[in-house]
């Protein structure tokens, strides 16, 4: 990359996210606040899914590490009495430690393999926190989780958490940060490692890549993120219940991320957008929603198997897209 | 360096190899040969730990690696290609090389994350160390092309771009000239001998007998997964045992 495009893209992205940052001021209403807080999970789940995928591990069992991250988090606050900022990061270190102490086993599988053991995992941890309901209150899961707590420093910050605004704040925050660190990892070293393993996993043991350690560090990773954001959701949505993290919550992640592009590292972000905030913005589907999520999915994996994100270096080569290039770039 | 002891695998009830001495020392270049289906392959791929032996013991540089993970053995130094043409596809030729020198560059996570100075100046190296390989490998005008789209002979010095790159004591080369044309073995067996006049050991296998005679110094024949001959490549060629597990007995035309 050239200092001159470098730069501009630099300027691009903090556009976007001072954009993002005075949204609020923008806009009043509460419920588009709710929405873009899911929009926020979402994104950051789906691109911590995609730090797994990196090694060539396509997961389903996102779902039930969110769920492992939001218990220890809840209990952690209402049993424990822990400030809600460590139960954040220990939530994220509980997914974390709970794939690295599995994840050996798990990465000797391949391919549809270790999705379908992935799967089983979460059915499991949904049928235990079902059923351990001295700890975690069965089916009907955890109530009255409280909001963050407040940041007070004398006279110049007050913040309570009590408002969407404020947890919007918060998500913004810590998709930002779990973006910049998604990128630092991906553009480094493991990040190289991760790809060549995703390639031919053989040759890349041969040049001394020790490819079921490297392939449990980007579980591990993925898996924290996950459980941070499981926190997090405890703490903005106040209820968990087991049954919502099921099987269809990590195939829903799983489908954000192939529809967006899993090659791509914007990808997650485009799926996300398009499958979930523009449905909801357009609002009255109703129970047709999964039938246009799956026209939606249907139509993009049949055009563009590399997902959305592969759109513009797509149309770069058709006919249209040299004219518009002949015509505009060269002007 | 390489020291192999009473080598024995077995696969159910067939014997691939059985009870297999072998040494190459320091510097050497030893060519391994012997018909189809002989267990040169399953020599390589017990040494390089791609499959754990029934019984003997491999030992390197006063290492016991018998059974060790590939992963280990590579850190040990010795670094194989492969027979089929295995490369990272969907990789520049550059990001191939600069991906396999895994080994020469140490960044840690909190590095990497950070992006200290530290991280940043080991990275800088291992992009100019594999800019480094290509130069020596005569790949650096196609650094930019995708690696599944190179010519077939040039996938193959590729692969040993790659194994270059994880910085080998001792280079495993599983049939490197294998679906060449002339002109290419040319070059790959002139690129083989500057890596072995570079004071890296070799070990090989080969079917092109003509370069194999070439670049080998010495030469162990394997037949039924038992040592058949050793020697000079001259007495190899006259060894009438080796002459008859190639060609077969009796052979009379008219």
């Amino acid at each position: 990359m050239n200092k001159p495009a470098g730069l501009t893209k630099l300027f691009s992205i903090s556009a976007v996210v001072l954009l993002l940052f005075l949204l609020p001021l923008i806009i009043g209403s509460q419920y588009i606040m709710y929405v873009l807080i899911w929009l926020g999970i979402s994104i950051a789940l789906t691109s911590s899914l995609r730090v797994i995928s990196l090694s060539g591990l396509l997961s389903i069992g996102h779902g039930g590490l969110m769920l492992i991250g939001a218990y220890t988090s809840a209990l952690l606050v209402m049993k424990v009495g822990l400030s809600s900022w460590f139960a954040l990061i220990l939530g994220g270190v509980a997914a974390g430690g709970f794939t690295c102490l599995i994840g050996f086993p798990f990465v000797r599988l391949k391919g549809m393999y270790f999705s379908m053991v992935t799967m089983f995992m979460t059915e499991v941890i949904l049928m235990v926190s079902e059923q351990w309901k001295s700890l975690t209150g069965g089916s009907a899961g955890i109530m009255n989780i409280p909001r963050p707590d407040p940041i007070k420093i004398a006279g110049i910050i007050d913040i309570d958490f009590k408002s969407y605004t404020d947890l919007y704040y918060l998500i913004l925050i810590l998709v930002i940060v779990s973006l910049i660190v998604f990128y630092l990892i991906e553009h480094s070293r493991i990040g190289r490692s991760w790809q060549a393993i995703s390639r031919d996993d053989l040759l890349a043991e041969s040049v001394g890549i020790n490819v079921a350690a490297y392939k449990v560090l980007g579980f591990t990773i993925g898996s924290f993120f996950a459980g941070v954001l499981g926190a997090f959701y405890s703490q903005f949505y106040n209820v968990i219940t087991p049954s919502e993290f099921g099987f269809f919550f990590s195939i829903y992640i799983l489908v954000y991320m192939i529809v967006g592009g899993r090659r791509s590292f914007i990808g997650p972000v485009i799926g996300c957008i398009l499958l979930l905030l523009i449905p909801e913005l357009i609002g009255g589907l109703g129970g047709y929603r999964p039938f246009i999520f799956v026209a939606i999915l249907m139509a993009v994996l049949y055009t563009l198997p590399d997902g959305m994100a592969s759109l513009p270096t797509r149309l770069k080569y058709t006919d249209l897209g040299q004219w518009f290039i002949e015509r505009f770039a060269h002007a | 360096m390489l020291e192999i002891k009473g080598l024995t695998k077995n696969f159910g009830g067939l014997c691939a190899v059985n009870n297999f001495d072998m040494t190459v020392e320091k510097g050497e270049f030893v060519g391994l040969i012997g018909p189809n289906g002989a267990g040169k392959s399953t020599v390589f791929n017990l040494v390089t730990g791609f499959i754990k032996p029934s019984k003997g013991k491999i030992i390197f540089e006063d290492h016991d690696i018998t059974g060790k993970s590939p992963h280990a053995i590579a850190k040990y130094g010795i670094v194989r290609t492969f027979q089929a043409n295995r490369i990272f596809a969907d990789f520049t030729v550059l990001q191939d090389v600069w991906a396999a020198c895994h080994l020469t560059n140490k960044t840690g996570l909190w590095e990497g994350i950070f992006r200290t100075s530290g991280a940043r100046k080991k990275e800088q190296y291992t992009l100019e160390h594999a800019q480094e390989i290509l130069k020596f490998t005569n790949l650096e005008s196609m650094s930019q092309t995708f690696a599944q789209n190179l010519p077939h002979g040039y996938k193959r010095i590729l692969g040993i771009a790659i194994a270059l790159a994880a910085q080998p004591k001792l280079l495993i080369l599983d049939e490197p000239l294998s679906g060449m044309n002339s002109e290419e073995v040319a070059e790959a067996s002139n690129l083989i001998s500057r890596i072995w006049k570079g004071k890296t050991t070799i070990l090989l296998i080969e079917h092109n007998m003509r370069a194999a005679m070439s670049l080998c110094k010495r030469l162990v024949v394997i037949n039924f997964g038992e040592k058949m001959a050793e020697g000079l490549p001259d007495e190899i060629v006259r060894n009438q045992e080796v002459i008859k597990a190639y060609l077969g007995v009796n052979i009379n035309l008219a």
